[in-house]
């Protein structure tokens, strides 16, 4: 252990730290500033506010609300499939006896390296085809919302499990399964409960790339069909009003109350360290 | 244990082959089609959109527009996120958990709002120009709305929370034993970084780069607000071909285009970690 001495060093190390936090935060403290202000309402936003208020948040238009629930219950839902698709593949890839298996490591990484603008551009197109050739129509639907996020989302599941995977140890299956468990049951009471910490990492990261993402829902949306980000991005555009303010710093309280959720439930580090 | 693990592998790997696999040809397909306008695509195949953009210098800049501003803005993410990552890493206290949770709550948090932040910081005849110009530092408001510093700004935020959660779990990975050894043996702190800690974390750094580059260009969220309609990045004329102009065939072959130069760009760079790795200058 190095023994403690102020330095000029240290110094710079507080201060490029506390740089890089001021501008990764000042952002979104910015935002639930000025969505307090209550002067000036005319003429766009204020900070730091001056007469405290909380009539922007009584004038939140409706369809804030319908896209919060829209992206809400689609990130929750891609976060199951990717989980239900995801960790049987990853118990497949580090268990099985399958060859070419960094070859399936690889292909279920492609939608990660794929750029977001490209894979939306392309489910609209495949939904597109597959309706003109049908008459089933995917493209402004929650099933063909639903698809393209699944498909990028899935791969964070698969990496993170096969993560925890790599650092299990067989014997303790093996032990489980020499006394007379059965197959199902050592998987339920031993594998399972040991692979958790990946499950809910890789589950939170699904959950965040549905719902913070834009470049696919873009494309896949339609007016009155929008997920949340999709309706702020277009609300930049049209009405920048202090009320548009306060349903995204509704939005980042929520995400605090996410984290401090995440942090009593499953624990940060966990969910940090099972990152791939 | 003779089960059949490898059976479980094939819901995954169907679907998302299916996807995959659909979703990429019919939309290279599409990009090989002229637009007939109301977004009709012509039935014959034919490479006029690629001539077109491989002939037309707006395209080409827009591509080696999109490409820099990617590169400078994971460059940038890089250096700001690796001091913290690193100093969160090292730390023994309680304070890591809080500082870690800053980072997650910023990644939880869509982009969008964090340009809505950006917009009301950087405004003309917001606080930060009122603050620099009374201080006399700037004698007109400075702006980053509507030009190519703004769009990496906006591209670092949308970065930087997984950038820091990466790279943290690249230093995690280097014992502290070793660089307590190197400082033992009479090493600077500065030598410890640049002979231990550095070389060490090199190849994480990489992978984490590419990925962070990946989503840079990707990304058009920062690159269409922030830009102002005056900064064409590829993922922004994608999107305005596609949604506003409705040409599908011309959007489709500007995400080929885009698509190709990200995977020429990513094993490029594989290949460049091999030899550096084989020329023993990476530690790996």
């Amino acid at each position: 252990m190095s023994v403690k001495r102020p330095s000029i060093g240290s110094l710079a190390k507080l201060l490029w730290v506390g740089w890089a936090y001021l501008f990764l935060l000042a952002p979104m403290i910015v935002v639930i500033g000025s969505s307090l202000d209550g002067t000036k309402a005319y003429t766009g936003v204020v900070f730091p506010p001056h007469d405290l208020t909380l009539q922007w948040y009584k004038q939140i238009p409706a369809t804030h609300f319908r896209a919060l629930g829209l992206s809400l219950g689609l990130a929750l839902s891609v976060a199951f499939g990717a989980c239900l698709l995801g960790i049987p593949a990853a118990l497949a890839m580090v268990r099985g006896t399958l060859p070419g298996k960094s070859f399936f490591l690889a292909f279920f990484r492609a939608p990660m390296q794929i750029p977001a603008v490209v894979t939306g551009v392309a489910f609209l197109r495949l939904y597109y085809v597959v309706g003109d050739a049908t008459g089933l129509f995917l493209n402004a639907t929650f099933a063909g919302l639903y698809l393209g996020h699944l498909f990028v989302a899935t791969p964070y599941v698969i990496g993170t499990v096969v993560a925890v995977l790599q650092r299990f140890n067989l014997r303790l299956e093996e032990a489980a399964f020499s006394m007379g468990a059965s197959p199902w049951r050592t998987f339920r009471r031993v594998t399972l409960p040991t692979i958790m910490p990946g499950v809910h990492a890789g589950a939170l990261y699904a959950f965040m790339v549905s719902f913070s993402d834009v470049p696919i829902a873009m494309f896949l949306t339609a007016p009155g069909f929008v997920t949340y980000p999709v309706e702020l991005f277009f609300g930049i555009e049209t009405d920048f009003s202090p009320s548009v303010l306060a349903s995204a710093s509704l939005v980042i309280l929520l995400a605090l109350v996410a984290l401090l959720l995440v942090q009593r439930v499953i624990g940060l580090d966990t969910v940090v360290h099972t990152r791939r | 244990m003779n089960i059949r693990w490898d059976y479980l592998l094939i819901p995954a790997f169907v679907v998302s082959f299916v996807l995959l696999a659909a979703s990429q040809l019919t939309f290279l397909r599409g990009s090989l089609s002229t637009d007939l306008g109301l977004g009709m695509l012509s039935p014959t195949i034919g490479t006029a959109n690629y001539e077109t953009l491989f002939t037309d210098e707006f395209y080409l800049r827009s591509l080696w527009l999109t490409i820099k501003v990617s590169a400078i803005a994971t460059i940038c993410t890089l250096v700001m996120s690796f001091p913290v990552a690193y100093v969160i890493a090292r730390m023994r206290s309680r304070w890591a958990m809080v500082m870690l949770a800053g980072v997650v709550v910023s990644s939880f948090v869509t982009i969008v709002i964090k340009v809505y932040g950006l917009i009301v910081i950087f405004s003309a005849e917001g606080g930060l120009n009122a603050l620099l110009m009374s201080i006399g530092l700037l004698d007109k408001p400075y702006t980053i709305i509507g030009n190519v510093p703004g769009v990496v700004v906006g591209l670092m935020q949308f970065t930087m929370g997984f950038g820091v959660l990466l790279l943290y779990g690249v230093v995690r990975t280097i014992p502290v034993s070793l660089e307590e050894a190197a400082t033992i043996h009479g090493a600077s702190r500065a030598r410890v970084f640049w002979r231990v800690v550095l070389p060490l974390s090199l190849p994480g750094v990489i992978v984490g780069s590419l990925m962070m580059f990946n989503l840079c260009m990707g990304a058009f969220t920062s690159a269409s607000l922030l830009g102002g309609g005056r900064v064409f990045t590829l993922p922004v004329l994608i999107q305005r071909s596609v949604i506003i102009e409705t040409k599908y065939g011309m959007g489709a072959t500007l995400a080929a285009v885009l698509l190709v130069s990200v995977i020429i760009i990513n094993l490029v760079s594989v290949f460049l970690v091999k030899r550096l790795r084989a020329a023993r200058l990476v530690i790996a």
